[in-house]
């Protein structure tokens, strides 16, 4: 019997770890590249052939301007995620802990609007998106994805746990129920803030077919959107291409492992990236 | 004095004129409205109104560069897709996406779940590790498998052992699909282990310790205990990945260099690329409208088989 437990604690561990150098390999692969003469790629070179060349030039390139890509993504994802940070705690306060009419129907749609795929509006938001004049501005960008249906509904369920009393009790205390809420629960809700801002956060930095599709002229570009268009122009120097690789991921990595538990936990309880 | 009075009497009147805008702002029906309106207006614009035109302008003949001459054509969209064999090869691509990466990565997905629920060293590093790809971005991650997928290099050749050619992977008409595929699994199996773990820890801990006095095997207790506690999980999960397959679309737009969306020559054009080609690149609106209504009748159809394929099983 214990004999049995310990190869089977063997086996454990040998799967695990393969499956995790499968995992870990690529990355790997990509930092040790973006460190290494073009030279020298695809064979093992010591530390004394390494530098960070390839992401100054992938920094500095004249073909094309990084430093504003960079600046477009953070612009973009702010707005994003400031808007989805007020409108949707608003709305999931509203159907969780006030009773009007109406409340029944807007419940409704935000459950059918989370079945419904993007890819289904896309053509028409193209349009309407060009007739407005806003093709290659940040309103395209950042307007139509300042809410986001499954956050709505992610907070009303945390809403509903905040016991109604404590909304009383800051009533009897003289404040409106709008006071209540911004005061005493939306702080009480930090967690689930932090899992919307995260999702909200990893979900905007990573898109790529809205940027590519509401903003195609370079100096509009993204970072996803850039890194891809200097992988078709510069293929064969992998360096600098996997240098493209590590500044776009890498944001996303730390603000990961910042906020790793909340992440996972909004995973878990809703099943939603960005 | 007559200031005093003055200053007390405007004072009252506010507070007055505060305590009935006050009384109009608390109640439930104003603030509810309120809170929502911010949600409702984008909704409406951005969600609503584009989603009603996708239904109507698929009737129309509208193009982008003639959008004041749009006229209604009736069913002519419609039956022009479904005579147009690209449409069915693009509808057959994604299905063999979903079918090769489906499995796989539930299946992927639930093991890693077991092994990271052990007691074992390192465990939440494992899990870690699983997880990041789903964070990164699918372009970054489609330009280093691009790399590693090159003829001659080390994991081509690798893969070389198990009967696949040497040759660059995206490039291949045989295997492009296959890469993708592979992408999206590398991208999803963290999604289902991080739901999977969730649900493991649910199980009752009393449900093993009885199988185990009725001398229940390993194998004994994940069938009969795990695998029936698991199915509501199991059913989520492949669904949320079959309509993830379903809209794979940025593994694609990276792998097609300067080419047509769906390169090397079609090869990996699916129902996405399809209605994007059409609807955007080409700009016939109507025409890629219809295809996009077609894609979410079958999306909401395959959702509704598996619920209930699942349901009958279980």
């Amino acid at each position: 019997m214990k004999s049995q437990k310990s190869i089977g604690l063997l086996i454990t561990y040998l799967v695990i770890i393969g499956l995790g150098i499968v995992f870990v390999l690529p990355f790997l692969y990509t930092v040790y590249t973006s460190l290494i003469p073009m030279r020298d790629v695809n064979s093992l070179v010591g530390p004394s052939h390494w530098s960070f060349g390839s992401y100054r030039k992938f920094f500095t390139n004249e073909a094309y301007n990084v430093p504003r890509w960079f600046m477009n993504t953070v612009i973009m994802t702010g707005i994003v995620v400031l808007g989805n940070l007020v409108i949707n705690p608003m709305a999931g306060f509203a159907l969780a802990k006030l009773d009007f009419k109406g409340k029944k129907l807007i419940y409704w749609i935000v459950v059918a609007t989370m079945m419904v795929p993007y890819h289904m509006i896309l053509i028409p938001v193209y349009v309407n998106i060009a007739q407005i004049g806003w093709m290659n501005t940040f309103w395209a960008l950042t307007v139509p994805f300042l809410y986001q249906c499954q956050y709505i509904f992610m907070l009303r369920q945390f809403f509903i746990s905040v016991p109604s009393e404590l909304i009383e009790a800051a009533r009897i205390d003289g404040m409106t129920k709008m006071g209540a809420f911004w005061r005493i629960v939306y702080p009480l809700g930090r967690s689930s803030m932090i899992t919307v801002a995260i999702l909200a956060f990893a979900g905007t930095w990573n898109s790529y077919l809205i940027p590519s599709t509401f903003a195609n002229t370079p100096d509009m570009y993204v970072l996803v959107v850039g890194l891809n268009s200097v992988k078709d122009l510069f293929f064969e120097n992998t360096p600098l291409i996997m240098a493209g690789v590590m500044l776009t991921t890498i944001p996303i990595l730390l603000f990961f492992f910042l906020f790793q538990r909340q992440y996972i936990e909004g995973i878990s309880s809703s099943g939603v990236k960005g | 004095m007559s200031d005093y009075q003055s200053v007390s009497a405007s004072a009252k009147h506010n507070r007055i004129k505060q305590s009935w805008l006050r009384t109009l702002a608390d109640s439930d029906l104003t603030l509810g409205w309120m809170f929502c309106l911010p949600f409702l207006i984008l909704w409406a614009w951005w969600f609503f109104y584009p989603f009603i035109q996708s239904f109507t302008q698929s009737f129309t003949d509208a193009n982008f560069t003639a959008l004041g001459r749009a006229k209604f054509i009736g069913l002519q969209n419609y039956v022009q897709i479904l005579h147009d064999k690209e449409f069915y090869r693009a509808v057959m691509h994604s299905l063999e996406i979903v079918l090769i990466s489906v499995p796989v990565q539930t299946l992927f997905g639930l093991l890693m779940a077991i092994l990271v629920n052990q007691k074992i060293k390192g465990k939440g590093l494992f899990r870690t590790v699983f997880f990041i790809p789903y964070i990164t971005s699918q372009i970054a991650i489609t330009t280093v498998f691009m790399m590693l997928f090159k003829k001659g290099t080390f994991v081509t050749e690798l893969f070389g052992w198990f009967g696949f050619g040497n040759v660059t992977w995206f490039a291949d008409t045989r295997y492009a699909l296959l890469f993708v595929s592979i992408l999206f699994i590398f991208q999803q199996c963290g999604f289902t282990m991080i739901v999977y773990l969730s649900g493991l820890q649910e199980v009752p801990k009393d449900l093993y310790e009885a199988g185990e006095i009725d001398g229940a095997s390993i194998w004994a207790k994940f069938r009969y205990i795990t695998v029936p506690y698991l199915r509501p999980i199991t059913f989520f999960i492949v669904s949320v990945s079959t309509i993830g397959g379903f809209q794979i679309y940025d593994q694609i737009a990276a792998i097609s260099r300067y080419g047509a969306l769906g390169s090397p020559a079609g090869a990996t054009n699916t129902v996405v690329t399809y209605f994007y080609q059409h609807g955007i690149r080409y700009m016939n609106i109507g025409y890629g409208s219809a295809a996009v209504v077609l894609f979410f009748f079958v999306i909401m159809a395959i959702t509704f088989l598996q619920k209930k394929l699942i349901d009958e099983k279980g």
